[in-house]
């Protein structure tokens, strides 16, 4: 302290004169509205780049809340577009007001396994938060595969990157029908397989979902076909496809939740009897 | 020592209502307006307390200004010369052994003007920024600083002298 008054007394001239300037320059800034159009100018270009910094360092410590936020708005706009995707694909579907019953929630990845030939995920939404199995799992690009079993907080999904599960597609712009499966070695590469012979096939076409199946509605896409072939042995074409996203490298998913499911099981198991 | 500090409240009062009076309603050219006003800056003993000084020089500028309905231009022009006159001072007097302890006492001419030149140049240039505070008006600026710091230059000489034998007797 007394230091500091010390050289207080000994840098008195400067300390004066600094003080007493600051106070001519609020003098003036009261004073003319000239200048203080201009010294507000002045401030505001130096406060401007100040708060550029605080706001990028504030901004990354926000990026969770935002992220979060981000999700939210994401799962309602999720939840428009397979609504949008389905009445597209309709040709009297605004006409006849198809009712949609699918209801999107949102959920992360805490577990992704990829190497082995029939991979898992592990997601942490459970039954608490309204997942049953047999739900589809969707990515912002495409499908990530279909709930197996549900625990209180938590559910395995069969992964796309899973052999035995086989997705009913469609394809954009030919309506041809097939299945899509993993042929078990690269996390990109799929086969459809299913699609008649006769269909006629554009390459590079978007594969988008079939919405036969009660997991997914009409028109997800998915990815592309990467090239193919005529098998005129066997009647069917042979696809290769290649996802738009990578599946082994997805954390946000988007559970699809059908209500009309129950119907749907009744009616098969009606026609069974 | 006392008269001494009647003399400098004196004066200050003096400078204060001639500046604001007179010489605040003399245009020289329809725009030259001179500032005598720094002629208290310029008799203050150099030897006095420095502290004081860059008080009394504030005070002043806010005087002119409070009265001339002015912004703070000349507050701040004043003010700065009131903390940089010891190095005007040592410049153009030099650190010799004769260094003066006031302006009139000196009999150097030469330096005394020099002085009075740099002095009144610092103030004039700084008080025309701050009025124009524009950088499109550097022509003006400069201009009215020249032409301006002249006058001053003239009136403040003649008065200083005015001053001395005032002091003398």
């Amino acid at each position: 302290m007394r230091r500091i008054i010390g050289a207080l007394v000994q840098f008195r001239n400067p300390v004066l004169y600094f003080v007493l300037l600051g106070l001519s320059l609020l003098f003036l800034n009261g004073r003319s509205h000239f200048h203080q159009y201009y010294l507000e100018k002045y401030s505001l270009y130096f406060s401007q780049s100040f708060y550029n910094i605080s706001s990028d360092i504030v901004n990354y410590f926000r990026l969770k809340k935002i992220n979060d936020k981000l999700l939210k708005e994401n799962k309602i706009l999720k939840s428009f577009q397979l609504k949008s995707n389905g009445i597209s694909l309709y040709p009297n579907a605004i006409k006849a007001k198809k009712r949609f019953s699918f209801k999107v929630i949102d959920a992360n990845v805490i577990k992704n396994s990829y190497l082995n030939q029939r991979n898992i995920l592990i997601i942490d939404k459970g039954h608490e938060d309204g997942i049953t199995s047999e739900m589809g799992v969707i990515s912002d690009q495409g499908i990530i595969g279909v709930v197996k079993s549900v625990s209180k907080n938590y559910s395995s999904v069969i992964s796309i990157l899973n052999q035995d599960l086989k997705i009913n597609v469609r394809l954009k712009n030919s309506s041809a029908f097939g299945s899509l499966s993993w042929k078990g070695t690269n996390p990109n590469d799929f086969q459809i397989d299913d699609v008649v012979i006769n269909s006629s096939i554009i390459k590079e076409d978007t594969i988008i979902t079939g919405g036969m199946s009660s997991f997914f509605p009409l028109g997800i896409p998915l990815g592309k076909i990467s090239n193919y072939e005529p098998n005129t042995k066997s009647g069917y074409y042979k696809i290769n496809a290649s996802l738009f996203e990578d599946p082994s490298q997805v954390y946000y998913v988007y559970v699809i939740e059908n209500y009309d499911i129950e119907e749907i099981k009744k009616l098969k198991k009606d026609i069974l009897k | 020592m006392n008269s001494n500090i009647i003399t400098l409240i004196i004066s200050f009062f003096i400078i204060v209502l001639v500046q604001v009076f007179l010489f605040n309603n003399m245009f020289i050219f329809g725009f030259i307006n001179p500032m005598i006003y720094l002629l208290f800056l310029v008799v203050y003993r150099f030897d006095d307390n420095q502290t004081l000084f860059i008080l009394l020089s504030f005070v002043l500028g806010f005087c002119i200004d409070f009265l001339s309905q002015s912004g703070g231009a000349h507050t701040i022009a004043s003010l700065t010369i009131g903390f940089v006159r010891p190095l005007l001072v040592k410049y153009s007097f030099g650190v010799t052994s004769e260094s003066p302890s006031t302006f009139q006492n000196d009999l150097r001419k030469r330096n005394k003007y020099l002085f009075l030149v740099l002095l009144i140049l610092i103030h004039h240039l700084l008080y025309f920024i701050i009025v124009y505070f524009n950088w499109n008006a550097t022509y003006l600026i400069l201009k009215n600083t020249i032409l301006t710091s002249l006058f001053s230059l003239i009136l403040i000489a003649l008065i200083s002298r005015f001053y001395k034998k005032l002091n003398d007797t």
